[in-house]
């Protein structure tokens, strides 16, 4: 069963994600043509951090970089709700 | 407070603060106050490999055809990455062991170091085979004024706090002379000289040494010096959980989650440790200056490194709770990234001995027949 949540993108992107396929906000924004920042893909680096404006997010492993209050590693997490980020 | 290798009061590690508490007695992991650092260890110790897994004979030939700004280039670098790496080797342990107050976090410094020293030797594997002889490359390292620039901001930190651990350690709080000068010790002034070095620590490893990946990279987009790209992926997957590990540590302070003190040492030294991080910027593009010379290479000229410079910059502090400072919010350099995942990241098996293979592999059902004629 699909599950669509819409995630909105420096306020100005308006991409469509299917969660039950496990598809990464990383990935998300790369098949948008949007290019998202990122280094290890696998939650270790801090590079993929975006601003999580609203929503909410589930991990799909366990990051090893901090995640401030109102922030997201991209790499590793799905969208659990429609969501507003912002890099 | 002198230092005791092993505490003999009873202590809970639960609640003691990760530096500057009591000193650490059982190590003990079945329990801890932040579970980060042994997450950090198993990543790390997963990431177990040996410089001599890598064949880097090609890079010889290769080498050799290169012109002489661009050798100019990857033997500064080297030279820069040996600097970094020695500094690396030694320095935690040197520096935070005597201070630290829990286990887990005791053995990610430990874990940490090492991995630092692989990360020496492969300098050294790199350069043997480059060279009969690499003595002069290694001579010329404490000789070089632009590497000795950037050593004395590196290793300043470290040394400030190292030196202010052993006059508390051997003689506790007060004024005392040494040399003819003056040193205030307190509680304060020695957590003040622990955050600018765990600042300086984050800036070195986060923002340094992408300078000199980008150097080694822009040659492996051309299919030159393969192993020694190979050897650099390795060591900036180890890297990446260095500087993080020291964000942990920064965001754990400055989120009240530890010692309170540091949290307002944090608030206080903010524009501080600002400068650090500014300071490492101008330096690394002054070091760019330096690499280009005498002329750029395929790929990568001075004005992309030190706009890539600002970009990780900008990522960096960003992760740590600063302002990004520079304009430089895309990646000009993106083909940095293929280099960078973590999944790409391999030995090829065919240039690998063939230990490599069994690394954290070993066969753990061992029947009645494997044991055979075995005796004791
Ligand atoms: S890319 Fe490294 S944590 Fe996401
Ligand atoms: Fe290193
Ligand atoms: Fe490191």
């Amino acid at each position: 069963m699909s599950q669509l949540y819409k995630v909105k993108v420096n306020g100005q992107h308006e991409l469509t994600v299917d969660a039950s396929q496990g598809t990464t906000l990383l990935e998300v924004m790369e098949q948008a043509g949007l290019e998202p920042h990122y280094h290890c893909r696998n939650g270790f680096c801090g590079a993929c951090r975006v601003q999580l404006v609203s929503g909410e997010v589930d991990y799909v492993n366990d990051p090893l970089a901090f995640i401030r209050p109102g922030d997201c590693l991209a790499c590793c997490c799905t969208a659990k709700t429609d969501l507003e980020i912002n890099q | 407070m002198s230092y005791s290798t092993f505490n003999k009061n009873q202590i809970n590690p639960l609640h003691e603060p990760m530096f500057f508490g009591n000193s650490v007695n059982v190590a003990r992991y079945d329990q801890q106050k932040h579970s980060i650092f042994e997450k950090l260890i198993e990543k790390q110790i997963s990431f177990f490999w040996r410089p001599e897994e890598v064949d880097v004979s090609r890079d010889r030939v290769d080498f050799q055809a290169l012109t002489e700004s661009e050798k100019h280039i990857f033997i500064s670098n080297l030279k820069y990455q040996t600097l970094l790496d020695s500094v690396q080797g030694r320095s935690p342990n040197i520096a935070l062991l005597p201070i630290v107050s829990i286990p887990e976090l005791e053995t990610w410094i430990e874990t940490w170091s090492f991995f630092e020293t692989i990360h020496s030797r492969s300098y050294t594997h790199i350069l043997r085979n480059l060279f009969t002889d690499p003595s002069e490359v290694f001579e010329d390292i404490v000789i070089n004024e632009e590497i000795q620039k950037r050593a004395n901001d590196i290793s300043q930190y470290y040394d400030d706090l190292i030196f202010y651990t052993q006059l508390w350690q051997t003689h506790g709080e007060g004024v005392w002379e040494v040399d003819g000068e003056e040193h205030t010790v307190n509680m304060r002034e020695l957590k003040k000289k622990l955050f600018l070095c765990i600042n300086s620590v984050n800036a070195l490893e986060a923002i340094r040494f992408y300078v000199s990946f980008a150097c080694t990279f822009a040659f492996a987009e051309r299919d030159l010096m393969e192993g020694n790209s190979k050897i650099i992926r390795l060591i900036a997957r180890d890297e990446n959980l260095h500087l993080v590990s020291t964000q942990q540590i920064l965001n754990l302070w400055q989120y009240g989650k530890d010692d309170p003190e540091m949290k307002e040492i944090a608030e206080e030294l903010r524009e501080e440790a600002l400068a650090i991080f500014m300071k490492a910027v101008e330096q690394e593009k002054q070091w760019a200056h330096y690499l280009f010379r005498n002329g750029s290479m395929i790929g990568l000229n001075e004005e992309m490194l030190c706009q890539y410079v600002e970009y990780i910059a900008n990522m960096r502090m960003e992760a740590i709770g600063f302002d990004a400072p520079f304009k430089q919010r895309s990646n000009p350099l993106p083909w940095m990234n293929k280099y960078l995942v973590s999944d790409n990241v391999q030995v090829a098996p065919q240039e690998a001995e063939i230990t490599s293979y069994l690394v954290g592999q070993i066969d753990s059902e061992v029947s009645a027949a494997d044991l055979g004629d075995f005796e004791l």
